[in-house]
């Protein structure tokens, strides 16, 4: 009788390659190893809980799907957040389309005013450790209204370049430079305000 | 240059987004610009703190449900491909095949009755019908277009012709 090929201990080439040949106890292991990262993706740009779990859901299902298109270029985990984040661009404009018209004027209204805002000054805190930074960087980002959010997380955490943003979220460069601008000022300002209350700086 | 186009421009620098002359060009002009370097290093900075800052979360549901819901929804989608690529069953190949077959069997019976049911002359002089006339009975020109590469062929015969070829054929 044939081995069991060990899933937990193999390379992740491997379990790709077993994955691609329909072995789904590979895909499974690959699930195990990167179900988090692809949550925390999921999250980061939807801000809510059981959407985000749907999300990172259905990008596995697709994974698995289009695993045949996958070739290496990059990471596993880097092609599969591409397509938790594409999924989640499709989810947040399908949210958009059932917003009224009302909303979204008042939504772009606010643009001019927001962006005379001053670049806060954020020295190195002195006292606060990396992770209550980070607790703190993503309270303030859950501040932040969905496009500006999504071209912060994309530029960022998804490490896109500028061009690669545009193509995903439909927008020109300069649209993306300019909200990019302006998500990093509003992100630097509720920081700011935060580590004040709470007396970290002065 | 207005003003937000030059803080565009010192942000993508600070992305490395800004290359080439425009890059250096730049650099010169933050030297010179007091207002202009101290944005370029508060979004130095900014750039900083957001370094590795995605906070770490974990599913809030265990790996094993996790895991069944994704096999699940493979399993569906699997069964639903298999379903659409399926040969049609029987009651679909009926409708799909024997349904139309048959509508066109009725409509060219219908058509085959109304053919032998109407000799009228009227009908027969139809513009669809042909006429075989012999060639002492037609008169041909010709016109050929050298410019345009074209040949017009006149063919006329007239209408106590036509009666008359038509009588004779019917008889």
């Amino acid at each position: 009788m044939p081995e069991e090929p060990a899933y937990s201990s193999a390379e992740e080439p491997q379990l790709v390659e077993w994955a691609k040949a329909g072995d789904m106890q590979a895909f499974e292991e690959l699930v195990s190893r990167h179900r988090d990262r692809a949550y925390v993706r999921a999250y980061s740009i939807m801000r809510n809980e059981s959407l985000a779990v749907d999300l990172s859901q259905n990008a596995w299902v697709k994974a698995w799907q289009r695993l045949e298109q996958f070739h290496g270029e990059a990471s596993f985990p880097t092609w599969l957040s591409r397509i938790v984040t594409n999924l989640c661009l499709d989810e947040l404009r399908r949210q958009k389309r059932a917003r009224t018209d009302s909303i979204e004027a008042m939504e772009e209204s606010t643009g001019p005013v927001e962006n005379r805002m001053e670049m806060e000054t954020l020295d190195p805190i002195e006292g606060l450790g990396r992770e209550e930074l980070r607790e703190r960087i993503d309270a303030a980002l859950a501040k932040l209204s969905d496009k500006h959010r999504t071209v912060i997380v994309l530029y960022e955490f998804e490490q896109l370049e500028y061009r690669e943003i545009a193509e995903k979220m439909g927008t020109s460069i300069g649209t993306v430079m300019s909200r990019l601008f302006y998500a990093r000022k509003r992100l630097a300002s509720l920081l700011k305000e935060t580590l004040k209350r709470d007396g970290l700086i002065e | 240059m207005n003003e937000n186009e030059t803080e565009l421009k010192v942000q993508a620098l600070v992305d490395g987004e800004l290359t080439g002359r425009e890059a250096e060009d730049l650099h010169e002009r933050l030297e010179s610009d007091d207002g202009l370097r101290e944005l370029h290093e508060r979004l130095t900075a900014m750039r900083g703190l957001m370094t590795g800052a995605e906070l770490p979360r974990t599913l809030p549901e265990s790996g094993d449900f996790h895991w069944s819901q994704i096999s699940k929804a493979i399993e569906r989608e699997e069964r639903q491909a298999k379903h659409m690529a399926r040969p049609a069953s029987g009651a679909n190949w009926l409708l799909r095949w024997v349904l139309p077959l048959a509508g066109i069997a009725c409509l060219v019976l219908v058509l085959s009755l109304q053919q032998t049911t109407m000799p009228d002359l009227d009908i027969l002089l139809g513009s669809d019908h042909e006429i075989e006339l012999s060639e002492d009975e037609i008169e041909l020109m010709t016109f050929n277009t050298g410019d345009d590469a074209m040949s017009v062929v006149w063919l006329d015969y007239s209408i106590d012709l036509q009666q008359d070829s038509l009588q004779r054929w019917l008889d």
